[in-house]
């Protein structure tokens, strides 16, 4: 797609684009809410998915989110991207389907790290014998990637893509899931500890 | 000797990458890491882990522009059907 080629090259022009689209998006012009949709859709679906990880329910998620979108569009602030403004609306609009399937505990214990009564670890931890640039090179080991963040129980693997991945700030994924700032900061270190525990098997013999 | 344990280590893990410690902490931290080679290695991969799922993520959005057709039709169907507010 053309539109998004342009978007990671270069961000100026984007935002010249977007004060433009906003503009037509405001006056009700149709054609620039088809824009909108064709070119966000994609890139929204697969934050949905990532989140509720059912397919039905994220494209549920996407249409709720254009829908608000559209209805908000006169709070929007020309100063922000189009792109982080339909995201943050997507992020909520999924979470809202999801807050029902967090509260629910899961164990993790057996993914993390278990030590002797010394204070060593069970079995010593040895390095990786590529670096993440390398490994994400191959589609398949980015998929091996995806497929162990999924493996991961709900709520830690929730915190993970909303903290690690969505890059949302701390109080505000604390906020949403209706935890403790400090109960947040506790279950991202054991879900990327479980996530390590799940990668390493794959990870110390080189190409996958 | 060092004066923290791997157990303690590791259970700060989060707060030494997030470079949250007191400096005296801190310091504990890096001597402990300097005479054992498994926390080097914990420490290496537990940062590698958090690169890789980012990055995996946005390879998967590279890879995911083009939403299914009939997506793009319900938004654009429920849209025309809401009274323009
Ligand atoms: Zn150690």
């Amino acid at each position: 797609m053309l539109c998004s080629t342009i978007e990671h090259a270069t961000l100026s022009p984007m935002l010249a684009d977007d004060g433009y689209l906003v503009e037509r998006l405001r006056t009700g012009d149709d054609t620039a809410f088809e824009e909108l949709v064709n070119h966000h859709a994609g890139p929204l679906l697969a934050v949905t998915r990532r989140i509720l990880r059912n397919e039905e329910e994220a494209r549920d998620a996407v249409q709720e989110t254009f829908v608000a979108a559209f209805r908000g569009i006169s709070a929007f602030q020309s100063e922000s991207r189009v792109s982080t403004w339909l995201h943050r609306i997507a992020v909520n609009c999924a979470l809202m389907k999801l807050r029902i399937r967090v509260r629910r505990e899961a164990d993790v214990d057996a993914l993390l790290p278990h030590f002797r009564p010394d204070g060593h670890q069970d079995h010593s931890s040895v390095s990786w014998s590529e670096s993440a640039e390398e490994i994400l090179q191959r589609e398949q080991s980015c998929a091996l990637v995806r497929q162990c963040i999924d493996q991961l129980p709900e709520p830690y693997r929730v915190v993970l893509v909303l903290r690690d991945i969505e890059q949302l700030p701390a109080d505000v994924v604390a906020e949403k899931l209706q935890i403790t700032r400090d109960n947040l900061k506790v279950k991202l270190h054991r879900a990327r500890q479980a996530l390590r525990t799940l990668l390493d098997p794959h990870m110390r013999g080189a190409a996958l | 000797m060092s004066s923290v344990s791997c157990i303690e280590l590791i259970a700060f893990l989060d707060a030494y990458v997030d470079d949250e410690l007191d400096s005296e902490t801190r310091g504990d931290f890096d001597r402990h890491l300097l005479v054992c080679p498994s926390c080097r290695a914990y420490l290496a991969t537990y940062k590698e882990t958090i690169d890789l799922a980012r990055g995996a993520a946005e390879r998967e959005e590279d890879l995911a522009h083009d939403a299914p057709p009939e997506l793009i039709e319900a938004v654009l169907t429920s849209k025309s059907r809401r009274p323009k507010s």
